[in-house]
Formats: C-alpha cells, structure tokens, sequence
C-alpha cells in the first residue's frame, strides 16, 4: 500500500514554514503506524532544511524551482504527489495520537475526501463563521484543504477546475462569488467552489465524525469576547512527551496552531529526542 | 443493587434546608417509588426536633446520617425576586456523599429540586458508574442562561449541574468523590488553573473540573442526566395550584407567568419555596 502525507512549503528568508513542516513530520513519525507514517516535503529551495538534523522524517523531497508566490502551489497537490494514496495536510499542524484507522476508512471507501468542520480546542464542532463568510454568503461547501485525501488519478476534472480558479480567481469570483468576495480566493475557496460547480460536495465530503482537526483561529473558540489570538487567552503548552495541552485541555486530535511563533527550537528539540528514540526502538 | 435517593440539608439561620429537604424527598420517594435518606448535621437535627418536623422527617427519610455540622464561614447573597439577603452558604460536605450514602447506586439531589416524575428512573440501570447533569435549562429560554452556567470560566471547562447527580459505588467513583474533596479543600490553587472566580466555593465548578480530570483533561460526551429545569431566585414562586407550580419569570423590564406542571424542577428561591412550601407539599 502506498500511502503517504504531503507537505507544501513555500519558503522565503523571513519566513519559517519549512521549521513547520519539519515538526508536523517529526510528530508524524512518531505517532503513525508504520505505512501510515511516510511524508513527502514539497518545497521551492532544498537549502531551508539543510540545517535540520533529521531530514529523514522526509521520506520524499520534492524540490520544485518555479513555484509560484503564496500558497497557490498546493492546488498541484494531484500533479506532484508520489504516493498512491495522499493526505495532503498545512504545515502549521501537529499530530498527538495515530490516525492511521481515518486514513484506512478514506483507501477503502473514497477516491477524494476533504474535511469539512474544524473542532475548537475544548473538542466542540466550530460553528462560528467569523472567517468563512464568503463561504455562508455564497452557500459555498464548509470544506477546508487543511485536510485532503485523494487517490493519484482521480478526480481530475475537480482538480482542474481548481486550478483554474486558483489561476484566474478575480473571473470566478465575479461570476460565482457575488454576495461576498474573498480578499484572496485560497484552496479552501477554490475547493469550495469547484465542489459547488460540479455538484460533487456530497460525494467529496460526505458527513463524517473524522477526520477531526483543532482550529486553533482566535475569533472561533465559542468565546464570551473577540479574541485576535488564541494564546493571548490560554497557553500553549508541550510537554517532554510531545504531549500539547491547550489551556485546560489535552489536545488528542490534530492541531492545526495558526501562530508560527509558538514552534520554537525547544519544541523542535522534544520532537526529535521522541523520533530519535522510537526510530532506536525501531 | 439496592438504590435510593439522597439528599443533603445543612440549615442557616435564614434558611431552614431541611423543611424543604422533607418535601423534596417526599416527592421524590412518590414519583420514583426508591427510599430516599437524608445527609445532615447535628445542629439541623436540633432544630428539625425543636421545630416539630422530626416526626415527619421519620416518615419520609429511609435513614437519616447526622454528622458534624460544617463550619464553613463563606457567605452568599440569597435572591428572593428583586430582593436579596447574605447567608451563611453551608455545601461543602456534598464529596462526603460517596462514604455517606446507604446506596449502592445513588441518586444525590438538591433539596431545592424538586421530583414531579418519574423521568429519573430511566437512569438507574444506564450502564455509567457516574452521570451528572451538563446543562442549565432555564424556565424561560435559555437566553437568561450566562456563559457561566455553561462553563466554569471564559476560557475553561465545561460546568456540570451538581444538583442532580447518579452515581455506583465502586472504585472509580470514590476516586471521583475524592479528587472533588481535594478540589474542594484546594479550591484557591485550582481557580488560578482553570481560572474561575473562587470567592464561593460552588460543587458545581468542583464536579466539572473533576470530571474532567478524570476524563484525561477532556470534554466527557458520553452519558449524562437530563438538563436541570430551573427557576433562578430572581423569578418568584406566586402560587401552587392543581399540582402546578406558579412563577413569575423575570424579563428585562418586567416579569412573564409560568406554570409547571409534572416536570422536574429546581427552584433556587429558597424564601420563596419556604413560603409555599405547605402548598408544594399538597402535590405529594
């Protein structure tokens, strides 16, 4: 079975996604089951994880030279994938426990599977559409790219027309986006609206209890109060175990932390202690 | 597995607990057809006998436990409607119920909650060593209920309704009683970790918290009691009639009619039960 977790990284000097993705593949390896646990790293200039001292929780670098500015790279998620059976996945996550029983369910019984709810750290469904009005204004799908399973081949014609929207976004925000047009039309957008154009929302993200990740944005907390950042209002917590608690809260799904800052040298240093250990075991 | 009811009643000089604890368990013991005993204290004995309720109190209560009378010295402001008066608030022996009840499975109750069906005899055969109720169900609508009938604090965990609680003795439950007795007798170092006020110790915050130690810092989604009906004590009890329990439930500016009729309810203005509480005992 080839299956594996793809990562995008689109680094520049000031920024620090490629530490990002390199934690998320260190907690990976240390939480999958073997065969659930590979990662492939995509990134525009292999010299930003040089300095890493174990690059092989990468099972694949793809390095690609003309990858185009932001985020937009990851609507070629289909094209650059060298796995059978991919999740694609946001740098800024972490995983706590195995997940690999989500990823058996999607091989058997799906050929594309996005998520399409975000739980707050207290473990509740988010239903705060703070950020997603272009989403409830348009009736757009509630998906989110931050999970995305698919299998090599399938569904070219959604992965097309995503792109396609990703390459000319001001077209189809004006034709399809009119009560309210995104500041930038993201993968979340472009999923949404593909989904929506070719009426597969139902068969693409069909109601499931999984695959359950941690929202970690400010203003869908279900707080009594605006909140810009979460960790202004609990702290963040990551113990010598790779154990993260958010508040008063154990955190057992995956984490998707939005603040870049709160990955430092010291949570890097926990994570690979753990790897270096379970690869020891191993 | 024997079963019953539990009640615990500690008297202040402004509010006789165990008059209405002698009601509630009379009304619990019809509707649920279990015996029901009762937690209480010497001092609350003395006057049960001295006020002529003792004999009644024979009567109604399977056994009753009389231990040392709690000497805890927070005080509380009591609502009766608009009007409100500060009374000694005597609730920190609720953890001792574990060693105390007669029970193998028990169901603790206030004894301002009072039984008008048999809802609650669905529960005592659910296979869960401990259920407590998770949620606040005001009289009204819920848009009376604040954010903190729902959690302990802003940011913190879920709050459950120590009013009704359904436990078994076993292990794991006395694990439970007893982390809520050291919540309790820790109570200050607590609040700066789960961050809620700690001027009054509330079992409310005491079981949640617990609860969710125990559940491995999460939320427990599993089973639990049905929400509590209540009528806070700013709402005033105007009229028992025909088996139905008449409020005035207040709004903003003024104040709505209810009536109550065969559902379980918890009426938290004790004066204004005490006042009536000869007509609710008509209902038994």
């Amino acid at each position: 079975m080839d299956f594996g977790y793809l990562i995008f990284v689109n680094e520049n000097d000031e920024s620090n996604y490629s530490t990002l993705a390199y934690a998320l593949a260190l907690s990976i390896k240390n939480t999958q089951k073997e065969g659930y646990d590979k990662v492939a790293l995509v990134i525009n200039n292999r010299k930003y994880i040089s300095n890493y001292k174990s690059t092989w929780v990468f099972d694949k670098i793809i390095e690609l030279d003309d990858m185009p500015e932001g985020w937009d790279v990851r609507s070629n998620m289909d094209l650059v994938t060298p796995w059978e059976y991919t999740v694609c996945l946001d740098a800024d996550m972490l995983f706590f426990r195995d997940y690999s029983h989500w990823v058996e369910y999607f091989i058997k019984n799906t050929e594309l599977y996005i998520a399409n709810k975000a739980y707050t750290y207290r473990g509740d469904v988010v239903t705060s559409d703070y950020y997603r009005q272009t989403f409830t204004k348009n009736e757009l799908p509630n998906l989110y790219s931050f999970y995305t399973f698919f299998k090599r081949g399938c569904y070219k014609e959604f992965f097309e027309l995503q792109r396609a929207i990703i390459a000319e976004p001001e077209k189809y925000s004006n034709e399809f986006l009119t009560n309210k047009k995104p500041k930038v039309v993201g993968t979340d957008e472009a999923f949404a609206l593909a989904a929506k154009i070719l009426d597969i929302q139902n068969e693409i993200s069909f109601p499931l209890e999984f695959p359950r990740v941690v929202h970690l944005k400010g203003m869908i907390q279900d707080w009594p109060y605006p909140a810009d950042s979460v960790t202004d209002h609990v702290g963040l917590y990551i113990d010598r175990k790779g154990n993260m608690k958010v508040g008063n809260y154990q955190q057992t799904d995956i984490m998707h932390y939005v603040e870049k800052s709160k990955i430092t040298l010291e949570t890097i240093n926990v994570l690979e202690e753990i790897a270096w250990k379970t690869k020891e075991e191993v | 597995m024997n079963k019953g009811v539990l009640i615990f009643a500690n008297n202040n000089r402004q509010i006789d607990y165990a008059k209405m604890a002698v009601v509630s368990g009379s009304l619990a013991a019809k509707h649920l057809k279990v015996p029901v005993s009762l937690a209480t204290d010497e001092t609350t004995v003395a006057w049960m006998k001295q006020s002529g309720q003792w004999q009644e109190a024979l009567t109604v209560f399977d056994k009753i436990i009389a231990k040392n009378t709690p000497q805890d010295l927070q005080q509380r402001k009591f609502f009766d409607g608009p009007t409100s008066t500060t009374a000694p608030f005597k609730n920190s022996t609720r953890p001792s119920a574990w060693s105390v009840t007669p029970y193998e499975r028990t169901l603790l109750i206030d004894c301002d909650y009072f039984i008008m069906s048999d809802a609650l005899n669905e529960y005592w055969e659910v296979d869960s060593p401990l259920l407590i109720s998770d949620q606040y169900n005001d009289i009204q609508d819920q848009s009376r209920a604040g954010w903190l009938d729902s959690y302990v604090s802003d940011t913190g965990v879920k709050l459950l309704w120590a009013t009704t609680v359904m436990f078994t003795k076993n292990d794991e439950t006395k694990i439970f009683f007893d982390l809520v007795e050291h919540i309790r007798k820790n109570y200050r170092r607590f609040a700066d970790v789960y961050r809620f006020d700690n001027r009054i110790y509330r079992n409310d915050i005491a079981f949640g918290i617990a609860k969710h130690i125990l559940y491995g810092f999460e939320t427990d989604k599993g089973y639990s009691l049905p929400s509590v009906l209540s009528v806070p004590d700013q709402d005033m009890i105007v009229d028992v009639e025909n088996g139905a329990i008449k409020v005035l439930s207040k709004n903003l500016n003024d104040y709505t009619l209810c009536s109550i009729k065969d559902r379980d309810i918890h009426l938290m203005n004790k004066q204004a039960v005490l006042r009536n509480i000869d007509k609710i005992k008509e209902t038994v």
